[in-house]
This record gives structure tokens, C-alpha cells and sequence, in this order.
């Protein structure tokens, strides 16, 4: 039976409206149905709460009761949106999540803006991630991020623009990615005890 | 005659203030060239052997993505950096990171002692040009006064400072390093940096700035590490 989670996150602090709009289309629900999705949870920043809901309010669902709890979703109480389109698929928007993890490790897919904390959140969970990099932020490492972490085959990166994001998403259905290297090196370890349990290392002058 | 006993004595005293700093800059210090690889590829843990004693802990916690990255850091090397009878001393200029800290970190290891240090952050945005004069002042001396209160207590046993990404830290690794120019009875500072995961070709400010102060300076791309000889590059980390 088919059961699957999306979620999507925007990031914290800064939205990503041309992600949210991506994901708010009618062609990527019909995708997402096909693949087997019966729900889409987005994290979409601070201060975006109006436009999301505006946003929601065009895509003609049917306002229901949320199937997560405010707790499951780490928001506070009634601050999450809820929505049910195409018959089938259930839409959360919530602003901010205190318990990302939780909501990854629920999810079946990961759909993130390029910032090293999201794609490590995903990766260190083992999720697979579609990165999709928020250009128009100035100043920022996000271009080379994804491009870095495709190129090694741990994500899927596009840029917010319809035939990319979709290419993604067909790809999410059907192949593998590298799987992420532990963060524990041994070498680094000792490194650190060398530094810090040697004593040859007192100065003596 | 008694001005030439004058100018031997500077002469004598500006020999020994030279020597002194190249014995403190890292740089000169065979485990931290960037060459010692021979005994780094043996993949064994010095765990067993070496970390038994308690280790005394300093790290500083930036804001957003830095404080992210830090606390990776040392949640994935707890058995070294959050074992038993440990204690982290944590610099923080930013409320919101210090309690991300004490929820993630502190109130899950009950071991290990914390003790919270505050900085005050060097700028703030729109301040005229003599304001942050003034409040760069005040940074230097509050991060001094803290400086000398951690590294008085690094005198009694293994102690490591763990830095990443802020400003800060260049301020705080500066006063570190001058503390043990000045205190011939100081032992070394080890100080770490751990570029961010998010340089993948050039080093932060910050980076370049520490390139030259810190003990042992890591970086996680290996791209890194082909311009800048002394980074040592163990893969991602966080």
C-alpha cells in the first residue's frame, strides 16, 4: 500500500518561494501520486506564513484535519496548515520545526534549499535528497554545495525551474545515490588525543 | 660603556622574545606541520592508550550554521570531547545558539561539567563608525578577560579550544596565542579549526586569518588543502 512522505524544507530562516511554488503544482502532485505519495510536509520558513497560505488557498483542496500532531511536527499548537488535494494527497505546511529529525526520519523523500545543515540533516538520516539550490541568495556557497555533493552522487541538485525539478523528482523514483560516509574518522580522533593528552606538548622554554 | 650594556641587554631580551614566538606559533611544532601522515595512517583509536584523564574543554558557538557545524562536531567525537568528568567551557555571543547547546548537548550529557562564557559580538549592524569602534573595543577586552580566566585553568591538565567559522575566534585564537608569548609558565594552547563544510574552494576571512595561529587547522575538501599545505583534510566531519 502505498504510504510515502515528502518532505520539504525552505530552510529557517529565509524563504524559498520558488520551491514552495515548484511543490505546489498541480503537475508535481499528479507526479507525486503516481509515485505513491499520500503526503507532503513543508517547512517553509519564517515570515512566510501569509504567502504559503495564499498559495494554498489557489490549489483547490479541501481544508482537513492535519494527520500529524503538533508534537509529531514540532510546531506549536495550531500553527499547522492542512489541506487535501487530488483525493488522495495530504498537504502540511508549517512555518518552523523544532524536530526536524523526527519529521525526516518519517519521510521517504527529502526535497531541500542547498544549506549545509538541511543536506546533512537528510543525509546523516540516510534519506534520499533532491537538493534544489536557492540562487538567488547573494553571497552564498549553495551553487557549489550541490554541485559538490552531486558530483559525488549523494543528491540530486536542480535549480528552482520546472524541467530540472521534475527531472529530479523521476529520478528520486528510480535510482540510487552513493550512500554518505560516517562523520567518525579515526584519524581525526587521534589527532585530537594527541593534541590534547600529550604533554611533550607543554612548552618548556 | 653603560650604553652598550644597555643595547646588549634589548638585543639579549629581543632575541629571547623572537625565540619564544616561534616556539609558540605552530608552525615550528613537529605534530602539527601538516606532515607527520606516517603515524595518521595507521588506523588504530589512541583512545585505549592516551584519553583516560578527564579533558578540559573550550569551543565557541557562532551563530545559524556555525553553532550547526559545532555541535555535529563534537556530538560525532563525544567519546573524546563528552566523556565522563570532562568540562566544556562554551563561548557564545548568540542566545539562541547557547540554548540550542544546552538542549541538544548539555542536558544530555550529565557527565561532563559546563561552564558558559558570553562574548559580545564585534558589529552590529547600522553602527556608526565610532560606535563599533567602541564596541570592538569592548570585545577585545570582555574576550580577554574571559581568554585569561580559561586558559588560567588549562595549567592543570589535557586541554583542547575547538574553533570554526566566526569572526570571534580570530579575536579569541589571537589572545590565546599572545597569552602564551607573554606566560613562560603557559602550556600550549591546542588550537583547532575546523573550516566549514560549506568552503569548498577558498577559506573563510576567518580561515585565512587562523591558517597562521591555529595548532592544527582541518578542512573538509581535499581541494583545500593542495593551496594551503598546512590544512590537513580528514573528509566531512559534521
Amino acid at each position: 500500500m502505498a504510504t510515502k512522505t515528502l518532505f520539504v524544507t525552505c530552510g529557517a530562516t529565509v524563504p524559498f518561494p520558488e520551491l514552495v511554488e515548484l511543490v505546489l503544482s498541480q503537475e508535481c502532485f499528479e507526479g507525486l501520486k503516481n509515485y505513491g505519495f499520500i503526503r507532503v510536509i513543508v517547512q517553509f520558513g519564517r515570515g512566510y506564513k501569509d504567502d504559503f497560505e495564499r498559495r494554498l488557498n489557489t490549489i483547490h483542496g479541501i481544508p482537513q484535519r492535519c494527520s500529524l500532531g503538533d508534537r509529531e511536527l514540532g510546531c506549536c499548537s495550531g500553527e499547522s496548515l492542512s489541506m487535501s488535494v487530488l483525493g488522495a494527497l495530504e498537504i502540511i505546511g508549517i512555518e518552523y520545526s523544532t524536530r526536524v529529525h523526527d519529521i525526516v526520519r518519517i519521510a521517504d523523500l527529502v526535497i531541500s534549499h542547498a544549506g549545509t545543515g538541511s543536506i546533512l540533516d537528510s543525509l546523516r538520516l540516510e534519506k534520499p535528497l533532491i537538493v534544489c539550490v536557492n540562487d538567488r541568495l547573494m553571497d552564498n556557497h549553495q551553487q557549489q554545495i550541490a554541485d559538490k555533493f552531486q558530483q559525488k552522487n549523494y543528491v540530486w541538485a536542480c535549480k528552482p525551474q520546472p524541467c530540472e525539478f521534475y527531472d529530479c523528482l523521476r529520478k528520486s523514483q528510480s535510482e540510487q545515490l552513493n550512500s554518505f560516509p560516517q562523520a567518525h574518522n579515526v584519524q581525526f580522533e587521534n589527532q585530537l588525543i594527541k593534541l590534547a593528552f600529550t604533554s611533550s606538548n607543554v612548552n618548556t622554554l | 660603556m653603560k650604553v652598550e650594556f644597555v643595547f646588549v641587554g634589548l638585543l639579549l631580551a629581543y632575541a629571547a622574545l623572537v625565540v619564544r614566538l616561534i616556539s609558540i606559533l605552530p608552525f615550528f611544532k613537529g605534530y602539527s606541520n601538516g606532515f607527520d601522515n606516517q603515524d595518521g595512517s595507521l588506523k588504530v583509536s589512541l583512545f585505549e592508550h592516551k584519553a583516560k584523564r578527564p579533558l578540559r574543554l573550550f569551543l565557541f558557538l557562532g551563530s545559524g550554521g556555525h553553532t550547526g557545524e559545532m555541535l555535529r562536531l563534537i556530538e560525532n567525537y563525544k567519546r573524546v570531547l563528552l566523556a565522563k568528568g570532562n568540562t566544556i567551557c562554551v563561548g557564545y555571543s548568540d542566545q539562541k545558539s547557547k540554548e540550542c547547546f544546552v538542549r541538544s548537548i548539555a542536558s544530555e550529557y550529565p557527565d561532563c561539567r559546563f561552564e558558559y562564557y558570553q562574548f559580545k559580538k564585534a558589529r552590529e549592524v547600522n553602527a556608526s563608525l565610532l560606535q563599533s569602534l567602541i564596541s570592538v573595543l569592548q570585545t577585545l577586552l570582555t574576550s580577554l578577560k574571559n581568554v585569561i580566566k580559561i586558559s588560567s585553568d588549562f595549567r592543570q591538565g589535557p586541554h583542547l579550544v575547538l574553533l570554526n567559522g566566526p569572526g570571534t575566534c580570530c579575536i579569541i585564537a589571537t589572545w590565546f596565542k599572545m597569552l602564551e608569548f607573554l606566560n613562560f609558565a603557559q602550556p600550549c594552547s591546542n588550537l583547532v579549526y575546523v573550516e566549514s563544510l560549506a568552503r569548498i574552494n577558498t577559506l573563510s576571512l576567518t580561515g585565512k586569518i587562523l591558517y597562521y595561529i591555529a595548532d592544527v587547522f582541518i578542512v573538509q575538501w581535499q581541494e583545500l588543502t593542495s593551496q594551503n599545505p598546512r590544512a590537513k583534510c580528514f573528509g566531512i566531519l559534521v
